[in-house]
């Protein structure tokens, strides 16, 4: 029998690439994470290792070599590992927890700022003092239309709040306002692409339902104690809850990166999961293929990233598939574990007794949430135009399915490579400077697009410039830098740098003779054969212009001189 | 808006608060409610009690949810009141509901909303000087493993 670990392992090594890609992937690489996956192989007894490397947490996360404790060739685990996993099928389904960015709380008027020192916006309402009410704000509301709406539900028109109680330090109130049988969104799907390293693809998933309810305070364990903060406490959040859909961890996480897509486009929350304003909860149970009933559910919590989304699946679905080939499928009960990021591996929580009783009822305090056809109808009219729209746009435009899915990841850069071309900009130049150089820049920056100094018209006039043949290409990748950072006009900087493109014959002829006659020795040597000297002659005419002679006529009378004689 | 939940509390009053996770507060007191509501309670001629299809809670997981600490006696005493009165209120499963539409709730008034505009409280000192066991900046509270 395998180790789990030895398995798992191969299961890494042989997604190794998938890693690497993926974080490479501008549609699953997100916020600044970082991880280098190195694989060492050793040529001897054919067994692969894999280190990797995380640049972004404080524990480390870097595994080290660990001598094998079964020294089987990496192929036949990994096919182990697939042919068991492929008798199955999984069942994923994702519970995502928004943060609002509203200027203040749901149900009180205390601001909210990220990382402001503890306990510093609060009031008797957020506190749950006693004799305190809570108000809803009215952006909520506005908020969870509009995702409703992107999220192609039905509205409920009529909602309303109900308490869920439970008692939790973090929760001052003892009960979290929320909305239990009467959500303000029912019956939505998502359509979204899946990246070309993964097989690319088109896929729609449901969504069950969203509804709005508060956020807690936050709950530190410190010693034999804990500590709390309240200013989270209040902060509106919508809950979505998608359908079982998924059935891969490749889909979970794009279906995650979808919904932060989404909030983003429609400015109802930055959607980052790192500082928690994206929260996602998976469900995860597997039957074998043909079986109508579902198998176990198992809950995994603390996913910080797309990435640990991805990996913490996949990993249940290898650790359930294996029990359940060997017969212990009874070990899989229905719990709560978390994944360890260092460990990559999911553990449990300790064990619940039994479900709770949050014993619901409707929220005395507050009215029923009306909305009105025509307010539903204006929010529908004053939506942007939503991620999945703008993907089949920039598809029927003719853009291969590799520059949809980046220019359409991230609103700004959509409307960026927007504009640049209703300045009259070339449709394929545009997105390949944007992917290419620009996207570079801002990445070794660090910068947004919304930072960069070149202009999206002053984009379109480099590229109108090139394709005119006023610079050349050369000459125009070297102003881009200077545009990128200090900004100025295309044609301004082509005036003050004497940029213009020599297209004259004459006097690239002229300038080819000077360094013909400056050479005489590769002169010489090129005409006895070596004719891979014309490189070095071009070079020296590119340097003599000052890179402005055009590369095509320079070669084509070079190589006429060069041949003249002989 | 009348604070509905706080009638509730009211009807069970003889019991005692003991939250089971102690806070060195005065927030748990055992209040003596006027004993008129309690005479009035016991005196009331309850209608039979309906055969109706609600059961009765399980009275020792239903304390123990709500964080009421029930001696064995309490519970043996609590048990047919509670059960008396979820009977009282089954008088309501009499009623013919086939040409009633279900309300979501019972007010008619709707929204009562508030524009996204931020305001600090004034008296946050006070707030905090509330609090039983604060260490700056952070409210101290006691180890809790289960999140129920």
């Amino acid at each position: 029998m395998f180790h789990l670990d030895d398995c798992w392992k191969a299961v890494k090594v042989s997604k190794f690439q998938s890693f690497s890609a993926q974080f490479q992937s501008p549609s699953t690489n997100k916020q600044g994470e970082f991880f280098m996956c190195m694989i060492s192989y050793l040529k001897r007894n054919g067994v692969l290792y894999c280190t990797m490397k995380s640049s972004q947490s404080q524990t480390a996360t870097q595994e080290k070599h660990q001598p094998p404790k079964i020294k089987v060739p990496q192929h036949a685990l990994k096919k182990t590992v697939d042919k068991i996993t492929r008798d199955y099928e999984a069942i994923i389904g994702i519970e995502t927890h928004v943060q609002l960015s509203t200027l203040t709380k749901a149900f009180c008027s205390c601001p909210y700022n990220y990382g402001s020192q503890p306990n510093t916006s609060i009031c008797p309402i957020c506190m749950g003092l006693p004799g305190a009410l809570p108000v809803l704000n009215s952006k909520v509301i506005e908020f969870a239309v509009k995702l409703g709406l992107a999220l192609n539900c039905k509205l409920s028109l009529n909602s309303k709040f109900d308490r869920k109680q439970y008692f939790y330090p973090d929760l001052p109130k003892g009960y979290q306002i929320s909305q239990f049988d009467i959500p303000i969104a029912t019956g939505g799907y998502v359509d979204l692409d899946l990246p070309l390293e993964f097989g690319g693809g088109h896929r729609k998933f449901g969504i069950t339902r969203v509804h709005m309810e508060e956020d807690a305070g936050k709950l530190l364990h410190s010693g034999n104690g804990a500590q709390v903060d309240l200013n989270r406490a209040g902060v509106p959040l919508l809950e979505i809850v998608s359908e079982p859909d998924m059935r891969t961890g490749i889909e979970a996480a794009e279906y995650a990166a979808e919904l932060q897509r989404v909030v983003r486009y429609l400015g109802i929350s930055n959607g980052n999961m790192q500082e928690g304003s994206l929260r996602c909860d998976v469900n995860v149970s597997i039957r074998p293929i043909g079986q109508s009933e579902f198998g176990t559910k198992v809950e995994i919590k603390n996913l910080n990233s797309f990435s640990s989304i991805n990996r913490a699946i996949d990993f249940e679905i290898s650790r359930q598939a294996l029990l359940l080939s060997e017969g212990q499928g009874d070990q899989i009960v229905q719990e709560t574990r978390l994944w360890e990021e260092g460990a990559q591996k999911t553990i449990t929580m300790r064990k619940k007794e039994g479900l709770s009783d949050y014993r619901y009822f409707p929220e005395p305090d507050l009215p029923e949430v009306i909305l009105t056809q025509e307010y539903v109808d204006s929010i529908l009219k004053s939506l942007p135009e939503l991620p999945e729209m703008k993907r089949r746009r920039y598809e029927n435009m003719g853009l291969s399915m590799q520059d949809v899915l980046f220019l359409a990841n991230d609103m700004n850069v959509a409307e960026y490579f927007d504009a640049t071309l209703s300045s009259g900009a070339d449709l394929k130049l545009a997105a390949n400077w944007i992917m290419g150089d620009i996207a570079a820049y801002m990445k070794n920056e660090k910068l947004s697009i919304n930072e960069i100094k070149l202009t999206p018209k002053e984009l379109a006039e480099l590229i109108a410039s090139i394709k005119g043949g006023t610079i050349s290409g050369k000459i125009g990748k070297e102003i881009l830098f200077e545009l990128l950072a200090k900004g100025g006009t295309v044609k301004g900087l082509i005036e003050e740098k004497d940029l213009v493109q020599i297209v004259d014959p004459v006097e690239i002829g002229k300038i080819i003779d000077k360094v013909i006659s400056e050479n005489p020795k590769q002169l010489e040597q090129y005409r006895g054969g070596k004719t891979k000297l014309q490189g070095f002659f071009a070079g020296q005419v590119m340097k003599l212009s000052k890179g402005k002679a055009n590369p095509g006529l320079l070669n084509k009378i070079l190589l006429e001189k060069l041949n003249a004689k002989s | 808006m009348a604070m509905g939940s706080s009638r509730a509390l009211l009807i069970l009053s003889n019991f005692k608060f003991k939250p089971t996770v102690s806070f060195s507060s005065s927030s748990s007191s055992s209040k003596s409610f006027p004993s008129f509501i309690r005479n009035n309670f016991r005196t009331r001629n309850f209608s039979a009690e309906t055969s109706s299809s609600l059961q009765p809670p399980d009275l020792p997981r239903l304390a123990e949810t709500a964080r009421i600490s029930l001696a064995p006696n309490e519970v043996e005493e609590f048990a047919p009141k509670i059960r008396q009165v979820v009977g009282w209120f089954g008088q309501l499963q009499a009623v013919d509901l086939d040409n009633v539409e279900p309300a979501i709730r019972a007010d008619t008034e709707g929204d009562n909303l508030r524009e996204d505009v931020p305001e600090t409280f004034e008296n946050k000192e006070a707030l905090i000087a509330s609090v039983p066991s604060y260490k700056e900046p952070y409210i101290k509270v006691p180890k809790v493993l289960n999140k129920e």
